[in-house]
């Protein structure tokens, strides 16, 4: 203990220079900015830096991309908050609750909490990487496929929470969202599925178009057809963030247990942040005492899911530093840092560089606490758009989606999909389906089937190794009381006169 | 009615989508799942869904009839929607310039702006940053339009600099 002390203040002296604060501080920026962006993901933006670093030397390159890596974690949770665009995958959970606190005029407390939980559970997880990595790292490594499966199960059994009127509709609306994931050519076999001749459903439904269609667009209809005018919808007076710092003491719960599911789920390698904000979301409606008003504007659900985004980045580091492989697509594009700079990473790392590795760690810590000023700063910038007139806004906000969902291939057919979507969300919302699970099938789908797929060949086509795996038997116990305890529920409850 | 329909249609496609997934699985080795495994029980998962939501709209048929949805302005709706498609359909032929311009201009007027003096800004202005932006810095090959109207573009770009 003493001996990981000595060298964390060492790193931290070292991260504290002015060249690897800069790095921190750019990486932040950029990291903040990318992810606030649809279309550009938090990954894209570490591959982006990646040729700069290399004439830097391995610390600095690090910093510079575990900087990026923690502010584009946490900048697509702006964007869904003030606006309904989440700017990944992973802000999606963070989006359904603070979209609807902003629409309530609690856009200030929705941005502070979504930064002082992204801080929070940041700095947990890379005190976590700094302490415990080597033994979680032995634990981690004896899963497999079929515990991946069974955690990606449980994310998509949480969508038992996510039907606010209906149970059955959540299912719909999660199935359909799952079976979009499969169109297009499959990856075990290179079959097509449902790509009926049009040539670019081959390469399937990139979920971002979904994702910007079903929620901006969708919600630019809705603001406009609504028989009160766009430009009357009632707007906060004030959308400068404040940063809640002893309101979240009551919300010690949630973040607690999103940071912890973060560092765990980021801790398996291949799960991600994705995976952990959707589970933890699903998870604090589970240990909520007012579930119903999860998806109203809840602030429970956005500390648990903003912790576990930001918690997940220390736990995907340590598979990356002690085993030298990636937990996640971000970390393994900084294997390749390493790699271009002669470091092999693995367990011999600690003893080999202990200096930068530490400084690394540290350098994850400062990221984390300078988040904190950066990430209000962004809001700040981007809660200004909130005094623009809806007129202009909402036009806007179908420009930038096109551009958004443009940008992903360079691909017309990509925009075409994302304003069709857009349609759909509008008329789900109409028809009373919820958007939410649709979503989450899309983006959760593809890997549980990529899971299953694999852990049925590794185990010779044995359905029995999901259940005869006690991580993964838990795992599944656990999803089908979450999917069957609200339906019994719903079935013993007396229907209305 | 919508309570149904929703239901009722997502059966339909499951079912049709079912018996397209046939021959999926031609490919597969002898006694190992096939590509249309998963499709077959996410579709097969979402038939039995639908039903029980006919099911329970059945149940609750009494209480559906009380429940209105919000008034929508349909005329503004279907004004939004075919803009929007107009504009998607306009930008390779015209280019991502002259269609934005054109688009910001009229949804704005759709959404409620009246003046015409911050409609033309915002088109123009807007415009004018967002080819800075995505175009100079970004690198990104916006569609310039075909024939005469890449030129325009190309002009538009020479103009600006962005060249």
């Amino acid at each position: 203990m003493g001996e990981i002390l000595a060298n964390l203040g060492a790193g931290l002296l070292a991260a504290l220079a002015p060249l690897n604060l800069g790095m921190i501080v750019l990486g932040l920026v950029i990291g903040i900015l990318a992810g606030a962006l649809p279309g550009i993901t938090m990954v894209n933006s570490i591959v982006l830096v990646l040729p700069f670093t290399y004439l830097m030397g391995i610390v600095p390159s690090l910093l510079l991309m575990i900087g990026v890596y923690c502010g584009g974690v946490f900048g697509g949770s702006i964007t869904g908050i003030l606006f309904n665009i989440p700017g990944d995958p992973m802000n999606v959970p963070t989006t359904w609750e603070g979209y609807r606190m902003s629409r309530a005029g609690q856009t200030r407390y929705a941005l502070g909490l979504a930064i002082m939980s992204s801080a929070v559970g940041g700095l947990a997880s890379a005190l976590f990487l700094a302490f415990l990595a080597p033994p979680f790292a032995r634990v981690a490594l004896g899963f497999s496929s079929v515990e991946f499966f069974s955690v990606v199960v449980f994310g998509l059994a949480s969508v038992s929470v996510l039907g606010q009127s209906s149970m059955r509709a959540a299912l719909i609306s999660l199935l359909a969202g799952m079976f979009l994931g499969t169109i297009g050519t499959e990856q075990q076999y290179g079959v097509e599925r449902f790509a009926f001749g049009v040539p670019f459903l081959k390469t399937g439904v990139d979920f971002v178009t979904v994702l910007i269609g079903l929620f901006a667009i969708g919600e630019v209809l809705e603001q406009l057809v609504l028989a009160e005018p766009a430009d009357t919808v009632e707007r906060p007076a004030t959308t400068v963030p404040r940063l809640p710092l002893l309101d979240l003491w009551p919300l010690r719960g949630p973040l607690f247990r999103g940071t912890l599911v973060g560092i765990i789920v980021g801790g398996l390698a291949g799960a991600g942040a994705t995976v952990s904000s959707f589970v933890s979301y699903g998870l604090e409606k589970q240990f909520s005492r007012r579930p119903e008003l999860f998806g109203t504007g809840h602030a429970p659900g956005l500390v648990a899911s903003e912790s576990s985004v930001n918690g997940s980045t220390g736990g995907a580091m340590i598979h990356l530093l002690t085993l030298g492989i990636p937990g996640s697509a971000a970390t393994a594009v900084m294997l390749g840092a390493f790699l271009i700079h002669g470091i092999q990473p693995g367990p011999l790392l600690f003893t080999t560089q202990t200096a930068a590795v530490y400084t690394i760690i540290a350098g994850m810590i400062v990221a984390n606490v300078l988040m904190i000023g950066l990430g209000f700063v962004a809001a700040l910038c981007f809660a200004t758009l909130m005094k623009v007139p809806a007129p202009i806004l909402n036009t806007f906000i179908v420009v930038f989606c096109f551009l958004g969902a443009y940008a992903l291939r360079n691909d017309m057919a990509d925009v075409w999909l994302t304003m069709l979507f857009g349609v759909l969300g509008f008329v789900m919302r109409r028809w009373e389906l919820p958007v939410p699970p649709l979503v989450m099938g899309v983006i959760l789908g593809p890997m549980a089937e990529g899971y299953f797929l694999t852990s049925m060949v590794s185990s010779g086509n044995d359905l029995t190794v999901f259940v005869t795996r006690p991580v993964s038997a838990a795992l599944l116990a656990l999803s089908v009381l979450i999917v069957v305890w609200p339906f019994a529920r719903s079935l013993r409850r007396p229907v209305p006169a | 009615m919508t309570r149904v329909l929703a239901p009722l249609g997502g059966l339909v496609l499951a079912l049709v989508l079912l018996a397209a997934s046939r021959g999926l699985d031609e490919v597969a080795r002898e006694g190992t799942l096939g590509p249309g495994f998963w499709p077959r029980l996410v579709l097969g998962g979402l038939a039995v869904a639908c039903l029980a939501k006919l099911a329970g709209e059945w149940r609750a048929r009494a209480r559906a009839a009380a429940v209105a949805p919000a008034r929508i302005a349909r005329a503004r709706l279907a004004a939004a929607v075919a803009l929007i498609l107009l504009y998607v359909l306009a930008t390779p032929a015209i280019g991502f310039a002259l269609a934005s311009m054109a688009f910001i201009a009229l949804f704005m007027a759709l959404a409620g702006a009246r003046s015409p003096l911050v409609i033309a800004a915002n088109a123009v202005g807007g415009t004018v940053i967002l080819l800075y932006t995505f175009v100079k810095l970004v690198y990104l090959p916006l569609p310039k339009g075909a024939a005469g109207f890449e030129t325009v573009t190309l002009a538009l770009y020479r103009a600006l600099r962005l060249f």
